[in-house]
């Protein structure tokens, strides 16, 4: 790891005072990506800014229906909230299965709505687009390290690779990563907005608004501008919602494909639905065609499955990630039984 | 000669380690704890490239660095760098940060060369060349009999391919040592290592010295798994840069050089016609085989592999490739051979319609001795594992989309000691007992099984005996490989420990005008004629001035080799997402006179998990287009966590012929089956063979979209 700056505010706008001074910088909360980022040498902060010790950045509130989450929140208070996992289950359950104990007692609700891909070609040094190239030179973006190797001009290291994690969606551009916050799929299903604050002050968006796809080497997927910090998460609560998570291991470990629903029911029926995805392209994904589908019935194993079905139509996977087109089916009808509290199997 | 114990009142019972509660609390020094006065923090500079040249070298801006003390090239300009990881150059420095920031400002400038990093590149024509010989090196075909013939007669035949991947041996320790100069021709070393004699003997060569003047200490070490024989190149380096700075050097590789430079188990790939009679008895068996073990020759595995195969041809090949090269690990070969065997051994017996376990029985060897005391641990284990809820495969049973599934394997060993190992035993005349050996403990527990020993034959409390290991300078021990070391130090023990006390009794007699003969030790006492005569300390000082030392080596008749074993997993396969979990794992392991049933079970534990490991995570994925490693982390190299770990029922065969056979080592026999069990029990739940280890969701899927 290289030497840093450090600084350590206990104010929102201190902290973007220190984010926004000279030089590259970095928010640091519970630190589990950004620190392993920074000792492989994926990222290269001249500045440190610790906002953990910010004390109203943490916190969960809940006004009635809406419920605003401060994105110094530990993950492990995400999941032992009473209100919270009665108002929002699916974001209590992405929260519970990220990362281990230990992680989920330092990693915080900002740090996984930001944190980098965890695509081992980005963690490799060579970016977010397959490689960048110089003629048919592939560059390595670790300072020193890499002299240029002789590739194919059209070669993409994903696309050529060992794709097995990558995207099945949106794939037809050279961002191939799977976008892997477990946190952004319910928080989108549930239409919540984030506040960032910055040296031009503050703004609510979207926090579908907070990613983007890469065009260009060295770009990032978080629309986070320079020195901007993300304070909280708001959102009002009201529909039925679950998260599905399919993953290898038991312990630590990366979703393969998560799926958050949120479902606003007429009665038994749904009368709005939505469904997003994690892990299956760069960007956390909208399967709108799982809401069509589901939208106006009443969810059932077989609705559910036939919404599966319709989320996987226009699915382009890679050389080896045609079996996530299965756990995706999968995981969205898990996920919209699991928000109307139905399995169809017990045990 | 000694010979074990009729009514052993401590062999063969629970004790707990020793070191336990050091290693459980954190109190215990491993080799990476160690810091002496001084000493500087070491960091490797190795390969960011698969296959390149160096074509210049430069130090002088990371020399210049305000902390760097040293630096050492372990690679020269033109030289060839073969795999990502491969040793450039070592720095020592004050801290770990400033050798690291050292390593980041050696510029060197690189001739990229062409490489070849996955199987499939090395194998096809034309591509770069690993070894000048070729990428692909036959060996000689395994012929007996007229496979070719005999298989036209068998009734039903299976043609599988087969794969199991390469894999690290993840150590959690990484490989290095602390290393300090004690006069300009005598070092002291403490090393992660599983022979220490080794490690003295491999830096005394490469400076010159008599291995007597290197002392290494390994008082304990966290695993090594076959991969710390050696001092290794970063080894040598740290004694380097301690003899250029006068100081002690820590040198502990990282994680990911440790990944894809310390060692792997190779990869194996088999095409395999295997043959059987109506009735299910194999007839012949055709197979191609190949494995890399990276840049070094050593992916050769045993196969066929338990059963008895009439007719046989097997033609294996080494695959080169620019990839860290193959250690010894865990039962070399076996664990490959053994999937590769039980997978066709399963699909044969699904094609005959015949139980696969009734396939087993029917296929061991006649006449061999372990052949009853297989049949004997595969009722013992179809009974704990619930063999008779097994269904066909296809048929198996489940709730929504979960399949239940269970399935077996087999697995063999030797396990026999060396003959040429000593330990020493003092007893002191303040009653203190010491033994001391140049072995090491590689976390079987041979500290403790040493002092069970001790304690056994000199009527003492196990504690009471100190038990001092992994120190180079003492009696020749045995390195910790091949599961030998247990069968190569208790007979020595034994014999030490008894002749030890013949020497105490002897002199006691003397000073108290006794006769020897009608002495013994019982519950810390001495007793003469069988009655308590004094207290096993009282009986020391009559020693005087002069402690009692005695070493002692090998004898016939406490040891054997040669055991078996088998495993059975049950197991719930989700049919919609691939997802595999083991529900339970059934070990059956023989291993002849078992001295710490704790710390043999133990063993059985480790050998477990690391087969489940290998059977659903771990994996060593290499990138086509850049030649690197794409996973040398604890992350996307996937490994058990403690959620991941099934219920594992040990049963030890443990009879009296058993005992009566001696020691013989376990380390590496429980961990051969695991895989192949597992393997065969995800087939059996989800009605088709997953040919390709480890059971992943995309494996899985994959295999089950082939026949829908």
């Amino acid at each position: 790891m290289r030497a840093f700056e450090y600084a350590s505010p206990t104010s929102i706008a201190d902290a973007v005072k220190a984010l926004g001074g000279s030089g590259s910088s970095a928010a640091l909360a519970g630190g589990t990506d950004l620190i392993s980022r920074m000792k492989d040498d994926i990222v290269r902060p001249a500045r440190v800014v610790y906002v953990k010790g910010i004390p109203e950045l943490s916190g969960i509130r809940v006004e009635g229906s809406v419920v605003t989450l401060g994105a110094a929140t530990r993950l492990v208070d995400l999941v032992q909230h009473a209100a919270l996992a009665e108002l929002a289950p699916a974001v209590r359950q992405a929260a519970l299965e990220v990362g281990s104990p230990q992680i989920r007692n330092m990693a915080t609700l900002g740090g996984n709505l930001c944190q980098r891909p965890c695509d081992w070609y980005f963690r490799n040094g060579f970016g977010l687009l397959g490689g960048r190239k110089q003629g048919r030179n592939l560059v390595r973006e670790l300072e020193g390290e890499y002299a240029p190797i002789d590739v194919e001009e059209t070669a993409h290291l994903v696309r050529d690779g060992d794709n097995r994690y990558a995207a099945i969606f949106m794939t037809d551009g050279d961002a191939l990563y799977a976008h892997s916050s477990s946190l952004a799929p319910p928080l989108i299903a549930l239409g919540a907005t984030a506040t960032l604050v910055g040296p031009d002050g503050e703004r609510t968006v979207p926090v579908a608004e907070l990613y983007r796809i890469p065009q260009s080497a060295g770009e990032s997927e978080l629309t986070l501008r320079p020195g901007e910090l993300l304070t909280q998460v708001r959102f009002t609560a009201g529909p039925r919602n679950a998260t599905y998570e399919v993953r290898q291991k038991q312990s630590h470990d990366w979703p393969l494909v998560l799926c958050s629903v949120a479902l606003t029911m007429d009665g038994d029926r749904v009368s709005k639905a939505s469904v997003v995805l994690g892990s299956v392209a760069p960007i956390p994904y909208r399967a709108e065609a799982a809401e069509r589908a589901i939208t106006g019935h009443v969810v059932s194993t077989e609705t559910a499955e036939a919404a599966g079905q319709a989320a996987v139509e226009g699915a382009k996977p890679l050389s080896m990630n045609g079996y996530k087109v299965t756990l995706t089916r999968t995981a969205v009808k898990r996920a919209l039984l699991a928000a109307v509290g139905q399995r169809y199997w017990e045990g | 000669m000694a010979e074990w114990p009729q009514n052993p009142r401590l062999i063969s019972t629970e004790i707990p380690r020793v070191d336990g509660l050091g290693k459980a609390s954190g109190r215990t020094k491993y080799p990476s704890d160690v810091h002496p006065e001084g000493m500087l923090f070491a960091a490797m500079l190795y390969s960011p490239h698969a296959h390149a040249r160096i074509k210049k070298i430069d130090t002088s801006r990371a020399e210049r660095i305000p902390g760097v003390r040293a630096i050492h090239l372990l690679a020269q300009e033109g030289a060839t760098l073969r795999y990502q990881g491969d040793d450039i150059a070592a720095v020592a420095a004050d801290t770990e940060e400033i050798a690291r920031d050292g390593v980041r400002a050696i510029e060197v400038e690189y001739e990229v060369l062409p490489h070849v990093a996955t199987e499939s590149q090395a194998m096809a024509e034309g591509a770069p060349r690993v070894n000048p010989r070729g990428n692909v090196q036959k060996g000689r075909a395994q012929i007996n009999g007229d496979p070719d013939a005999a298989i036209e007669t068998a009734d039903a035949v299976i043609e599988g391919e087969y794969s199991v991947p390469v894999i690290t041996h993840v150590c959690l320790e990484t490989h290095g040592l602390t290393v300090r100069w004690d006069s300009d021709r005598t070092i002291t070393a403490w090393s992660s290592t599983q022979n220490v004699m080794g490690v003295s003997q491999e830096l005394g060569g490469a400076f010159n010295i008599p291995p007597t003047n290197v002392t290494t200490l390994t008082e304990v070490m966290g695993g090594g798994f076959g991969s710390k024989f050696s001092a290794d190149s970063w080894g040598i380096a740290a004694a380097e840069l301690a003899k250029k700075t006068g100081k002690p050097v820590r040198l502990f590789l990282d994680r990911a050089q440790e990944h894809m430079a310390a060692g792997n188990r190779p990869s194996a790939t088999g095409k395999i016609r295997l043959g059987a009679a109506k009735d299910g008895k194999l007839v012949a068996m055709i197979a191609q085989t190949h494995g890399t073990g990276g840049v070094a020759r050593g992916a050769g595995f045993p196969l066929p592999y338990v059963y008895a195969v009439p007719h046989s041809r097997r033609e294996h090949s080494d695959v080169f490739l620019n990839g860290g090269n193959a250690r010894a690990m865990r039962a070399p070969g076996h664990p490959e051979g053994c999937c590769l065997m039980e997978a066709a051994m399963d699909d044969l017996a699904e094609k005959l319609g015949v139980d696969p376990l009734e396939m087993r029985l029917k296929n061991l060897p006649e006449g061999d001795f372990k052949t009853p005391i297989y049949e004997a641990e595969i009722r013992l284990g179809a009974e704990a594992i619930g063999w008779s809820k097994r269904k066909p495969r296809g048929q198996a049973e489940g709730r929504g989309p979960i399949r239940i599934g269970y399935g077996m394997g087999l697995h063999t060993w030797g396990g026999g000691g060396a003959q040429d190992k000593q330990v020493s035993c003092i007893i002191n005349p303040d009653g203190s007992v010491e033994l001391r050996s140049a072995t090491q403990d590689i976390g079987t527990g041979a500290r403790t099984i040493l002092a069970i020993i001790a304690a056994e034959v000199l009527g003492l409390e196990v504690d009471q005996i100190h038990s001092n290991i992994g120190n180079s300078s003492f009696p020749p021990g045995q390195a910790s490989g091949g599961s030998t070391t247990t069968p190569s130090m208790a007979p020595p023990a034994l014999n030490a420990a008894t002749q030890a006390r013949d020497e105490l009794f002897r002199r006691v007699g003397r000073a108290i005008n006794e006769d020897p003969a009608g002495m013994s030790l019982a519950g810390g006492k001495l007793l003469i004629n069988g009655k308590e005569a004094m207290s096993f300390a009282e009986a020391c000082r009559k020693l005087g001035m002069m402690p009692i030392s005695v070493t002692a080596g090998f004898s016939e008749g406490l040891t054997s080799s040669g055991v078996g074993g088998c495993q059975f997993a049950e197991v719930e396969v989700d049919l919609e997402t691939g997802v595999v979990r083991v529900k339970k794992i059934v070990a059956v392991q023989d291993s002849g006179l078992i001295l710490d049933m704790l710390t043999w079970r133990s063993q059985v534990y480790g050998g477990v998990i690391g087969g489940l490991n290998y059977a659903l995570f771990e994996e060593r994925v290499m990138d086509p287009t850049t030649g690197l490693f794409l996973n040398p982390d604890m992350e996307l190299y996937k490994l058990a966590g403690a959620s991941d770990i099934p219920e594992i029922e040990v049963i030890a065969y443990h009879t009296p012929e058993m005992r009566a056979r001696g020691v013989i080592g376990v380390g590496e026999p429980p961990t051969i089956s695991t895989a192949a069990a597992i393997g065969n029990a995800v087939s059996n739940a989800i009605g088709v063979r997953v040919p390709r280890w480890p059971m992943t969701p995309m494996n899985v899927l994959n295999a089950l979209a082939q026949v829908s």
